[in-house]
């Protein structure tokens, strides 16, 4: 009995050293840099695919079925590729690069953070020649150690080095800035994704073609299916909404003015809109998205009658059935321009211009007296609801951040000087960068060059009365690529 | 298009030609190397500022910023990569990335000098161009486009110097494929399925194909000191160009947002541009983690330089449709 407490230990211990391990190993998987490319490379291939089908959620199955024929559109339709960015491969991408990017920031990005404090470790001569670049200046006897100490802090502020000497050792920095692109780059990626998720929980969207006189509501409005948002109760009225045309007659932009109103109909804000230009409230913005005419509205002998447009090119064109076959075909170009009428008739090869009328005038047709009393514009308005937005604009800001953060190279040099044979002076000189490694390459050889110099004039007037370095020997600049594969 | 204007963009082409030529001269000699190739850099200096000039024209003459369809992107394409071949060049001895940028150029500007006319006049704006956000979202875009241009040849440059010259044969010919479908997409009416085919399928081909001749070396072509030179500037093109697409895609994001209420809509070619960006991420990681062999390295530069031809000019010439066809004329 005494021993008892000790199994459930024991077991405890089992299963806390299984637990551990899979902890481990799912946490090296997870963070891997391998699983990060192939999950990038994975999904810009998805992403390739989804580019180059039309995607039914955007254009429409009728769209995908005009571009491929009906028997290659159902197959891309069977398989997801004309939704390729709603399909569970897709949706399983996004979540694998999603754990990935927190795994391997936590375990390979954010630690480096401490690193950005922390000064740089003095190196020895052994520890220099393993770095990626490294050389090796011998000097002669009448070498002054602190001669040759002024010339390389002289030359490394030069090139903005921030410099630290301990001793005979020399650490010195380029660049740190650059280190923390990393880290930003991934905090504006977790903030994106904590935004993204935010919008899609509580947001929402839409489009609606409005005529002039009519209201925008919400109730229709597009979310996704895990959602804990609420919809508006005001609504949107449409007050007018015109085309403002260049010279030449193409569209220079869209207006509508649009008033908000409360769910009694009380007004609350007027409000005129354009493209590039949205009404805000409620946390909801309203886009002027697009433009055209809508209905015509006609007097046959008095009997008011509202004709729908249709979009035909540049122009409108409304249809009116008449008994035989025969229809009269109403065209109309914009508001301002008068309305032509046509009749159709299947004897005819071609519409025939029977009239043409301002708005505001009569003409008659037979018997039958045609007044073209208006043309009502119907403004095409897109409306989203975007509570993460905040969030996300912040992520932008970081992601911008980080990425211009790692266009600054970073490179770190170390030396050390020793006196050999009680005389002459071996510099070890040695440096690491990721970035323009050529640029490292030129600056180690210029050090070494000036350190050969016979004439020291160019470190200053202040050191000129110092000892000539002779040089013996220098090792030509090494580059260790060993660790490449 | 104003006299001073032509005037000035031809003076930028036949400088670009020009350049092209005496840089490719330079090598014939021994002695006088350095002049010559010093020569071909004044040449294009010259290119470069008659094209900043026309570039300022055009926008004067058009009363707005001159960077709304694609003849201007395109003389924006050829000024970014002439800048950034001269900047580079200051301090570098990147003689071979010369004859390769200013023949760029030289294609760009004939690409854009037989594009119909109507996209060559100043034109009025579609209102969904009428935005502030136009000259913040294009230029960093153009211009990483260009970056990811010249760090692709530096790539094929640095694949040279290290005696892969079978890699080097397919990977000139998968672009040329490629370059092929983009000009018969733009300038004849076959049918846009063969010509995405030939794009993709060439450049899918060409590219394993590359990938397979790497184990086939010339050792008395390999220059260590080359590579090592062309590695470097290929990395910082992509350094400098990879912030330019992410500003780009971002803004266009934001500008998407102000003008339709979404930041991202899944358009044709925002997806390319994404994926685009996922690659050169992908490359970013690969140097970075992996350590990767340069050689190896520059062949995906490569794969960039086919991924940026298709998100600038393959969209509208292949007949991918979308918000973005502003640069379509058919």
């Amino acid at each position: 009995m005494l021993d008892s407490p000790l199994i459930p230990d024991k077991k405890t211990g089992i299963f806390a050293g299984v637990y551990l391990e899979i902890k481990k190993v799912l946490a090296t998987f997870f963070s891997s840099p391998r699983l990060t490319v192939a999950l990038l490379v994975l999904t810009a291939t998805t992403v390739l695919v989804g580019a180059w089908c039309p995607q039914e959620s955007q254009v429409g199955q009728e769209k995908v079925i005009e571009q491929f024929g009906p028997d290659t559109a159902m197959f891309l339709i069977k398989f997801g590729i004309a939704d390729i960015f709603h399909t569970p491969w897709f949706l399983f991408l996004i979540a694998m690069l999603t754990i990935n990017i927190i795994a391997g920031s936590l375990k390979y990005v954010f630690p480096k953070l401490r690193l950005w404090r922390k000064p740089l470790p003095w190196l020895g001569s052994k520890q220099i020649t393993k770095l990626p670049f490294t050389t090796r200046v011998l000097l002669d006897q009448n070498a002054d150690p602190e001669h040759c100490k002024q010339v390389l802090t002289h030359k490394l502020k030069q090139f903005h080095y921030q410099i630290s000497w301990h001793n005979n050792q020399l650490a010195a920095e380029y660049g740190k800035l650059g280190r923390l692109a990393p880290s930003i780059t991934h905090i504006g990626l977790l903030t994106l994704l904590a935004g993204v998720t935010i919008t899609s929980w509580t947001g929402f969207s839409g489009f609606k073609p409005v005529a002039v006189g009519d209201s925008l509501q919400f109730s229709d409005s597009q979310h996704s299916k895990l959602w804990i948002g609420k919809l508006p109760k005001w609504s949107c009225h449409v007050n007018a909404s015109r085309r403002e045309n260049y010279p030449t007659g193409e569209a220079k932009q869209w207006y509508s003015n649009l008033t908000v109103l409360d769910s009694s109909g009380k007004k609350i804000k007027t409000e005129d809109i354009s493209v590039n230009n949205p009404l805000s409230y409620d946390g909801v913005d309203i886009y002027q998205s697009s433009w055209g005419l809508g209905q015509v509205v006609l007097n046959f002998n008095d009997n008011k009658r509202v004709l729908d447009l249709q979009p035909m090119g540049r122009l409108y064109a409304a249809f009116l059935p008449l008994g035989g076959n025969s229809t009269l075909i109403f065209s109309i170009k914009d508001e301002q321009s008068p309305l032509r009428i046509f009749a159709k008739r299947p004897d005819w090869p071609t519409p025939k211009l029977i009239g043409t009328v301002r708005k505001g005038n009569t003409i008659k047709l037979g018997s039958v007296t045609l007044n073209y009393n208006n043309v009502i514009p119907i403004t095409g308005l897109q409306y989203k609801c975007d509570p993460g937005l905040a969030i996300t604009f912040t992520a932008f800001g970081f992601i911008i951040s980080g990425v211009i953060l790692a266009a600054i190279p970073h490179r770190q040099l170390w030396a050390e000087l020793t006196v050999e044979d009680s005389s002459s002076v071996v510099i070890n000189i040695g440096g690491h960068t990721r970035k323009a490694k050529i640029a490292l390459t030129k600056q180690i050889n210029d050090l070494v060059a000036i350190l050969e110099s016979k004439q020291p004039d160019t470190i200053g007037a202040a050191t000129l009365a110092l000892s000539d370095p002779m040089p013996l020997e220098s090792q030509s600049l090494q580059i260790n690529e060993a660790a490449r594969v | 298009m104003s006299e001073l204007q032509t005037a000035l963009t031809n003076t930028a082409g036949i400088s670009s030609v020009a350049s092209f030529w005496v840089f490719v001269i330079a090598n014939a000699f021994k002695r006088n190397k350095q002049t010559i190739l010093t020569a071909a850099k004044i040449i294009m200096l010259v290119g470069f500022i008659s094209l900043t000039a026309a570039i300022i024209e055009r926008g004067i003459e058009a009363q707005r910023f001159p960077l709304a369809n694609l003849y201007e992107s395109l003389l924006w394409f050829a000024w970014a990569t002439l800048g950034a071949y001269l900047f580079f060049a200051r301090k570098h001895d990147i003689q071979h990335l010369g004859w390769l940028s200013s023949l760029t150029a030289t294609v760009m500007f004939l690409y854009g000098s037989w594009l119909p006319t109507n996209q060559q006049q100043i034109t009025p704006l579609v209102p969904a161009l009428v935005s502030y956000w136009r000259q913040i979202h294009v230029p960093p875009l153009i211009v990483s486009y260009a970056m990811f241009f010249l760090a692709g040849l530096a790539g094929l440059i640095e694949l040279w110097f290290a005696g892969r010259l079978k890699t080097v044969v397919a990977a000139i010919i998968t672009i040329l494929l490629a370059a092929t479908a983009i000009a018969l997409g733009t300038y004849t009416s076959i049918e846009t399925g063969w010509l995405q085919a030939l794009f993709v399928g060439g450049s899918l081909l060409g590219m394993i194909v590359s990938w397979q001749m790497m184990p086939s070396v010339v050792e008395r072509m390999v220059n260590q000191k080359n590579i090592q030179l062309y590695d470097d500037i290929s990395y910082r093109c992509i350094t400098i160009g990879f912030p330019l697409l992410t500003i780009g895609i971002i803004t266009g994001g934001l500008w998407a947002n102000h003008a339709w209420g979404t930041y991202w809509s899944w358009d044709p070619k925002e997806s390319m541009a994404l994926v685009t960006w996922l690659s050169y991420v992908a490359y970013i990681h690969l140097r970075v983690h992996r350590e990767l062999a340069g050689e190896k390295l520059a062949l995906i530069a490569i794969a960039g330089l086919l991924l940026t031809l298709l998100t600038y000019l393959g969209f509208n010439s292949l007949g991918f449709g979308g918000l973005h066809s502003y640069g379509r004329f058919k």
